[in-house]
């Protein structure tokens, strides 16, 4: 009898424990594909849709959208793409990903309307001038049309300057705590 | 906090590296124009790019800076990855040394973490052979 009992405990701090988990990552999943669309470069704002947290060997999609930078929710990141587990990439299924990551060099092209007026971009240019080089973030001031909306090397500066690990810490603290063991998303099942 | 410091922590150990290769190899940072587009000339280009400022920690200082190191090698195209590997290899020697450098009474205290890399890359609308490292770093003011 106590056996039986201590197994259905067992089982339901079990399914506790992988649905915090499943929230914390979707939360962290949201948080970092927010960050990395306010920081990346947005032209026209496809990039910055183009964001997608996938189990490994899943093909990403492509740009969700444009017209502004994109804002992340929950529905992006689907409880079902997480049944197996909770390993999981965060990568961008825009064509030219590898140079807007600064990743790889690339043919830019100035981005003017039918009067040869610059097109504005939907996010405030870092720099505007003369292309100094082929990597995306190779604008420097000075005569010309180049337009760079996020600084070089952005990307790696995110990953690996501390930002995504504090919001990866922000985006776990969150799911905790609206998941069965923080006391607003309900009584934690082991416990009850 | 003295950014100016942090960043000759790390770069000018980089630079003098690379002058002191026979021939010298010239090296680029922020805000300076390299070498004309189109040209074959063989270059490195460090970019420092700052993170996190006040990174709390387990002492009362918030004189803890993150951020990451780029380092970029561009050697002519077509000739193999030899040549490029040579010159990853001087910049990541530097940045082991650096690793291994006790901590200083004074100055700034300079830590790369893992180093991503190096990868290559050549791509049509270039005339170079691109190897990359990367690591993110953290910098502590003790002045």
């Amino acid at each position: 009898m106590a056996k039986g009992l201590n197994d259905a405990m067992f089982r339901a701090m079990r399914r506790d424990l992988r649905e915090s988990v499943t929230g914390a990552v979707r939360v962290a999943a949201v948080e970092i594909m927010n960050d990395l669309a306010k920081a990346g470069p947005a032209y026209s704002g496809a990039f910055s849709s183009a964001w997608y947290a996938i189990p490994p060997g899943q093909e990403p999609g492509g740009p969700r959208s444009e017209g502004s930078i994109y804002k992340y929710d929950l529905r992006n990141v689907p409880r079902g793409r997480f049944t197996r587990g909770s390993y999981f990439e965060i990568v961008n299924g825009a064509s030219y990903a590898p140079q807007a990551l600064d990743l790889e060099e690339g043919l830019f092209i100035s981005q003017l309307d039918v009067d040869g007026e610059v097109i504005e971009p939907v996010k405030t240019p870092t720099s505007i001038g003369e292309r100094t080089g082929k990597l995306r973030g190779n604008v420097s001031s000075g005569t010309g049309f180049a337009v760079s909306t996020a600084p070089l090397d952005w990307y790696v500066n995110y990953t690996s300057g501390g930002s995504m690990t504090r919001a990866l810490e922000q985006g776990v603290k969150i799911g905790f705590r609206d998941g069965p063991f923080g006391g607003r998303g309900g009584s934690a099942r082991g416990f009850g | 906090m003295n950014y100016q410091a942090i960043r000759a922590a790390v770069e000018g150990p980089i630079l003098t590296a690379f002058n002191n290769l026979t021939p010298s190899v010239p090296v680029y940072f922020d805000n300076i124009t390299a070498v004309p587009l189109n040209t074959t000339t063989e270059y490195v280009r460090i970019n420092v790019t700052f993170g996190i400022t006040t990174d709390p920690t387990l002492t009362t200082s918030l004189d803890n800076v993150r951020g990451a190191i780029v380092i970029r090698v561009f050697t002519e195209k077509g000739r193999g990855p030899a040549r490029n590997q040579e010159l990853i290899n001087t910049a990541v020697t530097v940045l082991n040394v650096l690793n291994n450098t006790g901590k200083p009474s004074a100055g700034v205290f300079f830590r790369v973490g893992q180093i991503n890399g190096p990868s290559f890359s050549a791509t049509d609308q270039s005339p170079h052979f691109v190897g990359r490292i990367d690591a993110g770093y953290v910098a502590t003011d003790l002045s």
